[in-house]
């Protein structure tokens, strides 16, 4: 029996969430000492192909084989039984133990139930020596800067000797030598015979040390082919590629003056000197890859972050925002990202969900006006089309757009004249997403002024009047809406300028 | 600042431990001598029992706040025992009560998914009320007096029975912990339950597991305080919560799990035993004692919180980087 | 009668919130469950059906009763429980009466009530603000509190000075006990700032989902904290009105009653989980416990006994919580 080539091969593959097809029908083949990357836009597919590789997830059909038998994985602990190990990009590690002890957690060496320390320490060393990282093994893991212990993750992952590793943006929190260096260890796995399966939007990497690649796009495999004579355009060309089936109704709207002005804003950590301004009657588009910064900007302008440097400007107004009850009083409002855990309170009903933030004006010597309370609500309820229509239902109990109507709702309350939209249609049925559009195209009508943040480039170049791309914390462009191409968008935020 | 401020947190027990030496050597006179010391140390060793089991459970982030209970309970146990089973046998069977009830809070725990905190103020309340039942809210006299002068003899001029057992299993307990996988793993539960399981580590059994030890050590110390008074009583462990808590967390062990060592733990029960000899010295009422010891308390958790602001704000990153 | 339910908005959300298994269990079982005991006291002792008992009931039930308005809102803004209230009832009984011949009676309550306000500021304080656990904070707390309000009276019981108080507090208005009517007006305004306020909706929005909360403009660390503020306010006037009619006060008077509280609480079908619940449910709670344990007291069962029975209570209350909880009802 000769030694398989074929590491992983996974045939139509198909995993459907409630409402939602995450990956219909993927092949996928990874042979022993090749390095496979997976590219595609945010929400591709990728995370959910890699929570199926590693157990988290059971796919709905297809099947999978390691090493040439078919294997079935129900937990995390079976992928690893078969030697698949996983880079994720959240740090998966123990911050107060030592680095060695992280990097040999699970399998300490040990004599006697004594862990064998003196071994781990050594065999960490070599082992980081090998990656190039310049860190202590003795030193206790919360100690080291990010980027450090991103490289403790690999070396984890590493030197459990895996027959299958995959690397889930492994260099989004390293600087280039880093990356160089796990290069360089990646090569060296290479040419030990382990597959890598090597997950990121940084085409240029994936360029520079794939062996094959395979793109998705909206959970389908659009491309799979070895890297030789592959171009950036080209693949930006697969990742969007896509006919514009479903339009997007855009209302004219008149642009006025701007409302709000951002002049070099700063966090210190996830964006930097950021400049931008929402005007009146439009809606402005922040589009950039996972990790860019737009959400974390977001945050900043509705005052759950404080900046660490740079301008808000109100009508022209300077002010500052500390809180999200300054931020409601500058009149802005904001949609969160994440439904489920900011933007519902889930034991509450519509009517107290939709009113929360605006209960100090609507009550009088501390008390509630029920009847101001029930008729907002129920306008509200009427006005943005939720369904059913009873404010008195527990919001839990909706759909998902629902639930995003009813949350618009609660800051439509407030009365803002800056609306910042989170990925305002992720996770909702393709209805409710048209009445979303429907509804914020008419809010812009009204004079408001709307950033929307959205990874969905259709979306973006279907919606916005005008779109500031932003890459790494910083914003790289902004277009005009008649320079709107998908390809043009997805190339500044991968920094394929070229395209 | 910053800096120094975590130094101090690294090195307080110390710190604070010579301090209320030196302190207590003043106010006291013949504190240095080796018989107060031993008596220091013997009513140390009750409290440092329960801490031992105290401070695993902190590691593994988890609390027990029945161990009072326990503790009275299993003297109760262990002393009504006594006519039936013999002296012996009733004691044993009084610590092992105390592994069972600490079970039940694991099981609390672990299989309902209560909170540890909720879970055990419940069962705090049902074992004291099992104590009252069991002797109708009265002191409950053992048969055998000799055995708590026994228990009462000096060794080497400073042990007692109680406290060589104390010191041996803090000494043990600091082995575990620091060299053994199994010790370093309880460390990765409290740190990073997430990634423990991702490494083939069961948090779960882990903290059932602890549940049970400290049960069981909250259960030694009450029967050993039985057999030395010769008596169990409802009221016994009533108000040395608060008291073990603040030993384990000026000996550098955190209430959020992670972190904690049994040297420190030591520390802080020498640095708690050496404060109440001074203040009862110097007949320094116990309701100001109380006051001491919760201050000590609040002051230790404030600082723990503070110091950490940049491992929040990392814990706060993870989370946004997760959202897709 | 004829109006259809969906016209009814109260009846819509109270059936659409709970299906008919949970309303029975948490609402309606406990009210039959009251009933029952109320037909066994009565079938069981003569004097169980006298006012005079209900008088006793109604009056034992007010202190308590204070401080479980509370404590329903530290258990609805999701802070566990207040293990401070003994120490706050000390400071209020204790402060109460030992400040009476310097100050006078009305500015001594008054004084006792501020500080015990004042402890729960702490507490309320180290809960919000520096994030600690509430438990560990209130048991500190209540420690530091206990141990200086019997320092400041030197560890000793305090005698009341003037029996006037005593009788005020002890008397009736219209034939209703004093304490009757305190205990009223705290658990209205209670229950009125819970449903109907602004504040109210923050405390249960904190409590059940802080995140959104906060991010809906929502004060969530000032609501945390008034919730402590608010269960000290309430221990500090039980334990003045405790201290008022015993005419004493042992420092040790309030130790029993946070668990009282937190029984009633739960037992009235509040979820230790927060954002929801309201002081109506906790008191039908006390209700039960304290007719139970009369019932019990009135039968000649022994007080570990009853400890005993409220214990398997609590126990059966958190049980029917969590699994209502788990199938996603409660």
């Amino acid at each position: 029996m000769s030694t398989p080539i074929i590491a992983l091969r996974m045939r139509g593959i198909t995993k459907t969430f409630p409402g939602v097809t995450a990956l219909s029908g993927v092949n996928l083949t990874v042979e022993f000492g090749r390095i496979h990357a997976i590219v595609g836009e945010n929400g591709a597919g990728k995370s959910t192909l890699m929570k199926i590789l590693s157990g988290v997830y059971q796919p709905t059909s297809g099947t999978t084989e390691i090493a040439g038998n078919e294997v079935r994985m129900t937990r995390p602990a079976d992928a690893m039984r078969l030697g698949i190990r996983m880079v994720h990009q959240e740090l998966n590690l123990a911050p107060d133990l030592t680095v060695a002890e992280n990097v040999f957690l699970g399998r300490m060496p040990k004599r006697w139930g004594i862990v064998d320390r003196a071994r781990m320490v050594s065999d960490t060393r070599e082992l980081l020596a090998k990656l190039g990282a310049p860190i202590d093994a003795n030193s206790q893991l919360g100690d080291l800067p990010i980027s450090q212990q991103q490289l403790v993750e690999i070396a984890k992952a590493y030197a459990a000797e895996p027959r299958i590793i995959v690397l889930d943006e492994p260099t989004s929190s390293l600087s280039e030598g880093e990356t160089m260096a796990l290069f360089a260890i990646l090569r060296r796995m290479k040419a030990q015979g382990v597959a890598i399966l090597y997950i990121s939007h940084r085409l240029k990497e994936v360029l520079e040390i794939a062996d094959d690649v395979t793109v998705l796009r909206d959970g389908a495999m659009v491309d799979s082919r070895p890297a030789a004579g592959i171009t950036a355009a080209g693949m930006i060309r697969h990742m969007v590629g896509r006919e514009v089936t479903n339009v997007f109704p855009k209302t004219p709207a008149t642009i006025g003056a701007p409302v709000l002005q951002v002049e070099g804003l700063s966090d210190g950590r996830h964006f930097r000197n950021i400049s931008l301004e929402a005007r009146r009657g439009e809606i402005l588009g922040l589009t950039g890859l996972i990790g860019a910064g737009r959400t974390e900007l977001a945050r900043v302008l509705f005052g759950l972050e404080r900046p660490i440097g740079g301008r808000i400007l109100i009508n022209g107004k300077p002010v500052s925002i500390g809180s999200p009850a300054d931020a409601v009083r500058n009149g802005i409002a904001y949609v969160p990202e994440d439904r489920k855990a900011m933007g519902i309170v889930p034991a509450m009903n519509i009517r107290e969900n939709i009113t929360l933030p605006i209960l100090r004006r609507i009550s009088k010597a501390g008390r509630i006006s029920g009847s101001q309370d029930e008729s907002l609500a129920k306008s509200y309820v009427r006005d943005l089309g939720i369904s059913p229509p009873e404010p008195e239902r527990r919001i839990s109990l909706l759909s998902g757009g629902n639930q995003q109507k009813a949350v618009i709702a609660k800051w439509l309350s407030t009365k803002p004249s800056v609306l910042i939209l989170d990925e305002p249609t992720r996770g909702v049925d393709v209805g409710a997403k048209a009445e979303i559009h429907r509804i914020v195209g008419e809010l812009v009508a009204q004079g408001m002024a709307v950033i929307m943040i959205s990874s969905e480039l259709l979306e973006v170049i279907g919606v916005c009047d005008r779109v500031l791309v932003m890459r790494d914390g910083e914003s790289v462009a902004t277009l005009d809406r008649a320079d709107l191409t998908e390809e043009r968008i997805m190339a500044l935020a991968t920094g394929e300028a070229a395209a | 600042m910053l800096w120094s401020l975590k130094r101090f947190v690294r090195y307080r027990v110390f710190i604070i431990l010579a301090a209320t030496l030196i302190v207590a050597a003043f106010v006291v006179p013949g504190f240095l001598r080796l018989n107060t010391l031993a008596l220091g140390l013997d009513r140390g060793a009750s409290i440092g029992l329960i801490a031992i089991g105290m401070t695993v459970l902190l590691i593994a982030r988890q609390i027990d706040l029945s161990v009072g209970s326990i503790f009275g309970l299993c003297g109760i146990i262990s002393v009504m025992l006594q006519p039936t089973l013999g002296v012996l046998p009733a004691a044993f069977v009084g610590v092992l009560a105390g592994a069972v009830l600490g079970a039940i809070n694991g099981l609390l725990t672990v299989v309902f998914r209560i909170n540890s905190l909720v879970a055990t103020l419940a069962t705090m309340l049902a074992f004291r009320a099992i104590a009252h039942w069991l002797t109708e809210s009265q002191p409950v006299p053992g048969t055998d007096i000799m055995l708590s002068i026994t228990l009462s003899n000096v060794y080497l001029e400073i042990f007692t029975l109680r406290s060589i057992l104390f010191v041996g299993l803090i000494l043990c307990l600091h082995a575990w912990l620091t060299l053994t996988v199994a010790g370093r793993n309880l460390f990765a539960v409290g740190s990073n339950p997430e990634a423990a399981t991702a490494s083939g580590i069961s948090p779960d059994f882990t903290v059932f597991l602890s549940f049970i030890f400290a049960g069981f050590l909250a259960g030694l110390a009450g029967a050993l305080q039985s057999l030395t008074t010769n008596t169990g009583s409802p009221m016994f462990g009533s108000e040395i919560l608060v008291v073990i808590i603040a030993a384990v967390v000026v000996g550098g062990t955190r209430i959020e799990g992670g972190k904690g060592s049994a040297l420190g733990t030591l520390g802080g029960i020498l640095t708690i035993t050496a404060l109440t000899t001074a203040m009862e010295f110097q007949s320094i009422p116990a309701y100001v004692q109380q006051v001491v010891m919760g201050s000590i308390l609040i002051l230790l958790v404030v600082l723990d919180r503070t110091i950490r602001p940049e491992a929040h704000a990392r814990a706060k990153t993870s989370t946004q980087q997760k959202m897709p | 009668m004829t109006r259809p339910l969906d016209s009814k908005p109260h009846l819509v959300k109270r059936f659409r919130r709970e299906t008919p298994l949970a309303l029975v269990a948490t609402r309606g079982g406990l009210i039959l469950a009251i009933i029952c005991v109320l037909i066994f006291g009565a079938l069981s002792s003569p004097m169980f059906l006298t006012s005079g008992n209900f008088l006793n009931v109604l009056t034992s039930m007010s202190i308590i009763g204070i401080i479980v308005v509370g404590m329903t809102f530290v258990l609805v803004v999701g802070g566990l429980a207040d293990l401070s209230v003994p120490a706050t009832i000390a400071c209020g009984a204790i402060l109460s009466l030992a400040l009476q011949p310097i100050l006078g009676a009305i500015p001594a309550f008054v004084l006792a009530i501020a500080l015990a306000g004042l402890c729960g500021l702490v507490s309320g304080v180290l809960v919000g603000y520096v994030g600690i656990n509430p438990i560990i904070a209130t048991l500190g707390v209540g420690t530091i509190v206990l141990g200086i309000v019997q320092s400041l009276v030197g560890g000793v019981i305090v005698y009341g000075t003037n029996p006037a108080t005593a009788d005020f507090v002890k008397g009736r208005i219209l034939g209703i006990p004093v304490l009757v009517l305190i205990f009223a007006v705290v658990a209205i305004a209670g229950h009125l700032v819970l449903s109907r306020s602004f504040w109210g909706r923050w405390t249960m929005a904190t409590g059940g989902n802080p995140v959104t909360a906060e991010a809906s403009a929502v004060p969530v660390r000032v609501v945390r904290a008034g919730a402590f503020v608010l269960t000290g306010l309430c221990g500090g006037l039980s334990g003045a009105l405790l201290g008022l009619t015993l005419q004493s006060a042992r420092p040790l008077v309030g130790v029993g009653y946070e668990f009282s509280a937190i029984t009633a609480v739960v037992v009235g079908g509040i979820s230790i989980s927060g954002g929801s619940g309201s002081v109506p449910r906790a008191i039908i709670g006390l209700l039960f416990v304290q007719l139970l344990t009369n019932v019990m007291v009135l039968n000649g069962v022994r007080t570990p006994d009853q400890g005993f029975v409220l214990g398997l209570l609590i126990a059966a209350a958190v049980a029917l919580d969590l699994a209502l909880r788990r199938r996603g009802i409660a």
